[in-house]
């Protein structure tokens, strides 16, 4: 896993960190408290409470490694998959433990979903694609709901008016920016409450990421996101929080415009006004 | 400042020097590296052309057959058959005799003991076969005289095609003097001909080379691989499947790993030893029988397609499987809605590499009594039955210079039959693979 970590201490050896600045809001869409994340016995996030509110854009940034895509797995469950990652902690949606054993991890991921660093539609058709979620869950009925799903998922991720006449067409065969926004067209098809992101736009060129962050923007009125991002501009233009990661700590969390105009902690100004990172 | 300046462009230029003397030797080893290459591509294909001319030469004879045009006249009195719908009455009847009546009539000169006899020798033993058949088709023919085309003997045939050299001096040859007068005069008139070999395709083994056909191997080849794929084709994915999407690594799964991999590795004969103490010592199973055969090339192929089957799975780029699990889809749907699309066009290459390997097994069936002598076709998997790499086997022990071309035309039938499976996998994955 790139979010490992060289921090391989025990907890009691760590005196407890406190982060800098608001972690919790008011009515937060999700609150996670004292969470620490271990691959093995390697420990990648260390006691990290944050609460991310409703409607709103969260971005999570730090160098490589600081544990913020880890921190943001979790919060879907995606690190089930890996058998030596183990979580603590409590991760409240609505009020409700997720990782309780009552709940359906199945349910969850289709209330938060995910978007991945790399474009990774289906080797199937643009329609398949975003069908994919209300089909398995059994959003629709009939075929002309489906289709006004699809037609609505691909208009909110503004993507409708290029694919339109083709949604026959592979998902793969678009470009990478038209690959990304049917990722999330796909993720938003089974109407999540929170869509995580994971450096979304990486993989993409400078007006392919333009749009896509004008599309975050719009989106946040009906969704809740999570971002992590490497790019600090982006985090700015996009963000109305920012979260600073290192080394598996929450240094500093606050609204995006105090972070990057006024940083409080010294890791947090060193890493934005670009010292290292 | 410049002194630093002159340093740096003077060692800029021996490196350079250096470089551009190297460079000829780069050259050299990467020639010689393609020439030893080309070397040994050649030694293959040189190889290859060898074994095939060697093949097609010995066999292409196979595919013809001396025939003899003979003047049957089915009499009923000598036949003794009042009714043809009467089967003990078929069966009783000396055809044999009608087409040696007709050989007098072309050779009426011959006289004594011996000669006679080998003028009857002239034709195959089967023909009595054949002019029964032609009755029981058309019952009218009874009384009636009809142009047949008989099979030659297996030595007349082999002095056709020239394998009989007439220059040896009498004693020397099995075809001797007065039978080439004969022969001589058949083919003068056009009655002795080298027709298009049907038996060979139509008929199961015999004794007699004339007689003796593939179709009972393939049948059997047929059967056996039939119940190879539907046994060794779902278990090795649900084994490749299960190991590779839904196992935990652990020490477990890393025995069961080196396990599989070591079974490849087993000589095949053991799969046959196996087979013959549990399946048919144990279970009781029928021998000879395609079933048996069948699982026992089962247990041979197994651990080809898991392996390939798990490298299948293993290409399938893990961003489809997170984005799966991110839309919600459960373990199941992951593996059956996108990673088993994606890893079948593998998954069929190997399985019918491993059917290859298992149709030209011969080791592990010869331990469960597939190389028995079996003349009628399997009806089904539980007929005794033999298959094609034991046949070739069987005609390669035979002395009869029939069964030596027949042995090479076998195997030709089975270099075809190999060829057309390995294209189909290769097609099949061309056409289902899917680019991501």
């Amino acid at each position: 896993m790139n979010t490992l970590t060289n921090t391989g201490n025990s907890v009691e050896q760590q005196e407890i960190y406190t982060t800098v600045g608001t972690p919790t809001v008011e009515n937060p869409k999700m609150s996670i408290r004292d969470m620490n994340v271990f691959y093995a016995d390697k420990q990648a996030i260390q006691n990290i409470s944050l609460d991310v509110g409703s409607n709103e854009v969260i971005s999570m940034i730090g160098p490589s490694g600081c544990g913020k895509s880890t921190f943001l797995r979790t919060l879907n469950r995606m690190n089930d998959t890996i058998d030596i990652c183990r979580v603590e902690g409590t991760i409240k949606l609505d009020g409700q433990d997720i990782y309780d054993t009552n709940l359906d991890v199945v349910a969850l991921r289709a209330r938060v979903g995910m978007v991945f660093q790399k474009p990774n539609p289906f080797p199937k058709s643009i329609y398949d694609n975003v069908a994919y979620g209300p089909r398995i869950h059994g959003l629709v009925s009939n075929k002309a709901e489906l289709d006004e799903i699809v037609e609505t998922s691909l208009r909110k991720a503004s993507l409708w008016d290029e694919v339109k006449d083709r949604l026959d067409a592979p998902g793969t065969g678009m470009s990478g920016g038209q690959q990304q926004r049917l990722c999330i067209a796909r993720a938003i098809a089974v109407s999540p409450e929170v869509i995580l992101m994971d450096e979304p736009c990486s993989a993409l060129d400078p007006i392919a990421t333009a749009k896509i962050e004008e599309l975050i923007d719009e989106l946040r009125e009906n969704f809740t996101i999570a971002i992590v991002t490497h790019s600090m501009q982006q985090a700015a233009r996009v963000s109305q929080r920012t979260a600073y990661f290192h080394l598996g700590k929450l240094i500093e969390v606050g609204k995006t415009s105090d972070v990057f105009t006024n940083p409080t902690h010294q890791l947090t100004e060193d890493y934005i006004t670009g010292r290292f990172g | 400042m410049t002194d630093q300046n002159m340093n740096s462009d003077k060692s800029q230029r021996s490196s350079f020097k250096i470089i551009e003397a190297n460079l000829a030797k780069r050259y050299a080893k990467e020639k010689r590296f393609k020439a030893l290459g080309l070397i040994s591509i050649g030694f293959g294909i040189a190889f290859l052309l060898l074994l095939f001319s060697t093949i097609i030469s010995n066999g292409y004879t196979a595919f013809q057959q001396s025939e003899i045009q003979l003047e049957i006249f089915y009499d009923a009195d000598e036949l003794e058959i009042t009714n043809v719908n009467n089967e003990d009455e078929m069966l009783e009847a000396d055809f044999t005799g009608l087409a040696r009546d007709a050989l007098a009539k072309l050779f009426p000169e011959v006289s004594g003991r011996k000669q006679k006899r080998a003028r009857n020798q002239l034709i195959s033993s089967g023909v009595d076969i054949q002019l029964r058949n032609l009755l029981e088709e058309d019952p009218s023919l009874l009384g009636k005289t009809k142009t047949v085309w008989v099979l030659a003997d297996d030595d007349i045939d082999a002095y056709m095609k020239g394998h009989i050299n007439r220059e040896l001096p009498e004693d020397d040859r099995r075809i001797k003097d007065f039978q080439l007068v004969w022969i001589d005069t058949l083919e003068a008139a056009g009655n002795l001909k080298l027709k298009f070999n049907t038996v060979f395709f139509t008929h199961g083994d015999s004794r007699e080379p004339e007689l003796a056909g593939i179709w009972g191997a393939v049948k059997g080849s047929f059967y056996t691989l039939m119940v190879t794929l539907l046994l060794s084709f779902p278990i090795g994915v649900a084994a490749a499947v299960y190991l590779e999407e839904f196992a935990k690594q652990n020490r477990w799964t890393d025995l069961i790993e080196v396990n599989i991999n070591n079974l490849a590795a087993v000589p095949s004969i053991i799969f046959g030893l196996l087979g013959l103490a549990v399946l048919l010592g144990f279970f009781g199973l029928p021998r000879s029988t395609p079933l048996v055969g069948g699982m026992v090339l089962t247990l041979m192929t197994l651990p080809t397609i898991i392996i390939s089957a798990r490298a299948a799975l293993k290409s399938v780029p893990p961003s489809i499987r997170e984005a799966a699990i991110g839309m919600g889809a459960s373990p199941m749907q992951v593996v059956t809605h996108h990673v088993l699309p994606l890893a079948m066009p593998g998954m069929l290459t190997g399985t019918i590499i491993g059917m290859a390997q298992a149709l030209g097994e011969t080791a592990p069936l010869l331990m469960i009594g597939m190389a028995a002598f079996i003349v009628d076709a399997p009806q089904g998997i539980v007929d005794p039955s033999t298959v094609l790499p034991m046949q070739i086997f069987q005609w390669s022990d035979s002395p009869e210079r029939g069964f030596v071309e027949r042995t090479s035309a076998a195997i030709i039938v089975l270099l075809c039959f190999l060829v057309f499976m390995n294209s189909l996998a290769v097609l099949l994955r061309k056409k289902f693979e899917r680019r991501w």
